[in-house]
């Protein structure tokens, strides 16, 4: 399974923080996560991809995009909010 | 040309006295330098003397105002505040909102330039009628904030809106603010400035109209970038405030903790001064600056927090309870200082007190409001921690220059450049010093495809100087940069609104050039005040001391930015524009030796 963490803006509109999916490609992790999370629709996650309002980072360090990326078993997606700055 | 007056007002204190005097401005200047923190810096560069003392009176302070201030377009009621920082001998500049910016436009100028002292505290009353500008001593305004002044001043029906200073500007600490309904024109000093002219407050009344040349497309303009204010691109500052950032970036591994030390507080912490945490500190109420449809501005228990003041006040001085925090934030906003300033430098000194270096009875955890107290009246320790964290250092000495955080001066923002490398490169240079406002190279940082945990010497300097030139945009248009996300061509869009206020047709490619042109007249303005290439580093502890992930950032590395950065811009090694930018951008015609426009002469 692969935790996703959420933050910010996904949290809010989520409900949640923290959720589990299946491991797969990161579009199926987003198909996942837009299934049991709705409010994620369709500002955050759209159509398997993250819109340009989020960004989602692999343990907190790598930021990925590329929805064919293979997202292991046991991993940790980080989901933020792209507004930075303050 | 339309949104401007195409003059300036030149103001002169001496004495007990004030004297004023229209200056007009050519066209070909606004075209060149647009507005705000553009127009403010070529403004600056005119009438500063080269080398001045930045609390001499001679020094002028600069309040410039944009076209778009007083459009029906969401986030225009902004002004820029120049001067020469007493914090960091360079270019600083300040942005702030309010209903001041918008009664102070209507004087029928585009900008201000104070000049002078004045020989006791006053208030300098400003007026469209030059006849009916005025000084009045207030000596029992002494020790205000510029809150409870701006209260007395409305039940005594004196003046409805006021930029101001608190206590901290009076003592001339050097990272003081002036705050404008609430907002402060923060970092560099301004406020000491204000302080050493001996100028509490500044009140303006009149009813000069700019006009726009092209008025309902800019009523469309400004329903259809309202109606994107309020979308998702805008939601987290609307729902959370920056505040949220917080958490983010303690998950993210990037949030300084105890003076840049390490990076994160741990999640219970950081929960605790999330916004949810905040919340239960103090009842939450969300407003807005004036003008403004995106509602940004977050208090708690009445204090307004932002990310960088609950990162300064918080982990950077290791303190995690929200109710402290709210204190120091609400404290810094009374007495008028910059708050992440004055978490730096209380940070600095609590790394000088931990390791023995001095034996003030400060530590990491401690409740920072008597030192506050103690700072903005220049009180014992308060005396020198006024200084700022590179003064400090050099007073100390005992190596404590190496985790002395601040660039040219000024203070780190709450970012951790070890694992920020591009952002690293993007505090060396930044003309104000450590600054994440002129330049937002975090937002490299954090993208796909950057890994931001190496010092990318190819891509880097453009990654900065594409931040610096859109935030010179932005900030001279004035836009509020939270629209960065609903403004999707910031270059095309900026053109159009120009040419619908102004009635001048602006290309983007044009555009880019003033912005350009902007970035190097700051730069010309530090070279000229005795700027070298060796300012343009980070201090020795993000060098030495790799994080506790491993991260580090290489000294050589840094520097091979920093040059490659240079030579992008245009820029000559010891400093300044080369033939071929001077060319390129016609700085000649703008960075010229004349001495500064003249003056009023009635004060003789």
């Amino acid at each position: 399974m692969v935790t996703v963490e959420l933050y910010g803006v996904p949290r809010l509109r989520a409900g949640a923080s923290r959720v589990e999916v299946p491991a797969g490609t990161l579009a199926s992790i987003l198909h996942a996560l837009a299934s049991i999370l709705p409010g994620l629709v369709p500002d955050i996650v759209h159509d398997g991809r993250l819109t340009e309002h989020a960004l989602v980072a692999v343990d907190g360090r790598e930021i990925v995009a590329d929805p064919t990326l293979p997202i292991a078993d046991g991993t940790v997606l980080v989901l933020i909010s792209a507004a930075a700055g303050g | 040309m339309r949104g401007n007056f195409g003059r300036i007002l030149l103001v002169e204190l001496r004495g007990d006295r004030v004297a004023v005097e229209h200056v007009a401005l050519p066209e070909a200047a606004y075209h060149a330098f647009v507005g705000g923190v553009g127009l403010g810096a070529y403004l600056l560069w005119r009438f500063a003397p080269a080398g001045v003392d930045p609390l001499a009176p001679e020094a002028p302070l600069v309040y410039a105002f944009s076209p778009l201030l007083g459009t029906p377009l969401t986030t225009t009621a902004k002004f820029a505040v120049l001067c020469k920082s007493p914090l960091t001998g360079r270019i600083s500049d300040g942005l702030s909102s309010s209903r001041f910016a918008l009664a102070a436009k209507r004087l029928g100028v585009d900008a201000l330039v104070i000049r002078g002292a004045l020989d006791r505290l006053g208030w300098l009353h400003l007026d469209e009628d030059p006849a009916a500008c005025r000084v009045e001593p207030c000596p029992a305004w002494a020790g205000l904030s510029a809150h409870e002044l701006s209260d007395m001043a409305a039940k005594q029906g004196l003046f409805r809106h006021v930029s101001a200073i608190g206590p901290a500007g009076e003592a001339q600490i050097r990272y003081a603010t002036i705050s404008n309904d609430g907002r402060h024109a923060g970092r560099g000093g301004a406020g000491a400035v204000l302080g050493a002219k001996r100028v509490k407050a500044i009140s303006v009344r009149g009813a000069a109209v700019a006009g726009v040349a092209d008025a309902a497309s800019v009523q469309v303009r400004a329903r259809d970038l309202a109606a994107r204010s309020a979308g998702a691109a805008t939601e987290k500052y609307r729902a959370l405030g920056t505040a949220a950032n917080l958490e983010t970036f303690d998950r993210l591994r990037i949030l300084p903790r105890r003076n840049f030390q390490t990076v994160s507080i741990g999640q219970a912490a950081a929960r605790r001064l999330a916004p949810e945490g905040l919340a239960r500190a103090g009842e939450h109420v969300r407003d807005s600056c004036a003008g403004c449809t995106i509602g940004c501005d977050h208090r708690y228990g009445g204090t307004r927090i932002e990310y960088e003041t609950q990162f300064a006040l918080g982990p950077l001085i290791d303190v995690d309870d929200p109710a402290c925090l709210l204190a120091a934030a609400g404290a810094c906003d009374a007495l008028g200082l910059d708050t992440i300033s004055a978490g730096g430098t209380l940070a600095f000194a609590m790394e000088c007190a931990e390791r023995g270096l001095v034996d003030w009875p400060l530590r990491f955890g401690d409740d920072v409001l008597p030192w506050l107290r103690a700072i903005a009246r220049r009180e014992g320790a308060g005396d020198l921690l006024a200084e700022g964290t590179r003064r400090i250092a050099a007073v100390i000495g005992q190596g404590s220059e190496r985790f002395a955080c601040h660039v040219k001066g000024l203070e780190l923002p709450g970012y951790e450049p070890r694992a920020m490398q591009t952002f690293a490169l993007g505090l060396c240079v930044a003309c104000r010093g450590a600054d994440h406002n002129r330049s937002g190279a975090y937002q490299a940082d954090l993208q796909a495809g950057v890994d931001r945990y190496r010092a990318d010497v190819a891509r880097a300097p453009a990654r900065v100087i594409e931040a610096e030139d859109n935030a010179a945009l932005l900030d001279s248009l004035i836009l509020c940069k939270f629209l960065r996300g609903a403004i999707r061509e910031p270059w095309r869009e900026g053109a159009e609104l120009l040419a619908m206020v102004t009635g001048v047709p602006r290309g983007e490619d044009d555009l880019r050039r003033s912005a350009r042109r902007i970035a190097a007249v700051r730069h010309a303005f530090n070279v000229r005040e005795g700027w070298t290439l060796a300012e343009d580093r980070l201090p020795d502890r993000f060098h030495d001391e790799a994080l506790e992930d491993g991260a580090s950032l290489d000294r050589a590395d840094v520097a091979a930015m920093v040059d490659a950065y240079h030579a992008a811009r245009g820029h000559v090694p010891r400093g300044g524009p080369s033939e071929r930018l001077r060319r390129e951008l016609e700085l000649d015609a703008w960075l010229t030796d004349a001495p500064p426009l003249q003056g009023p002469a009635s004060l003789g």
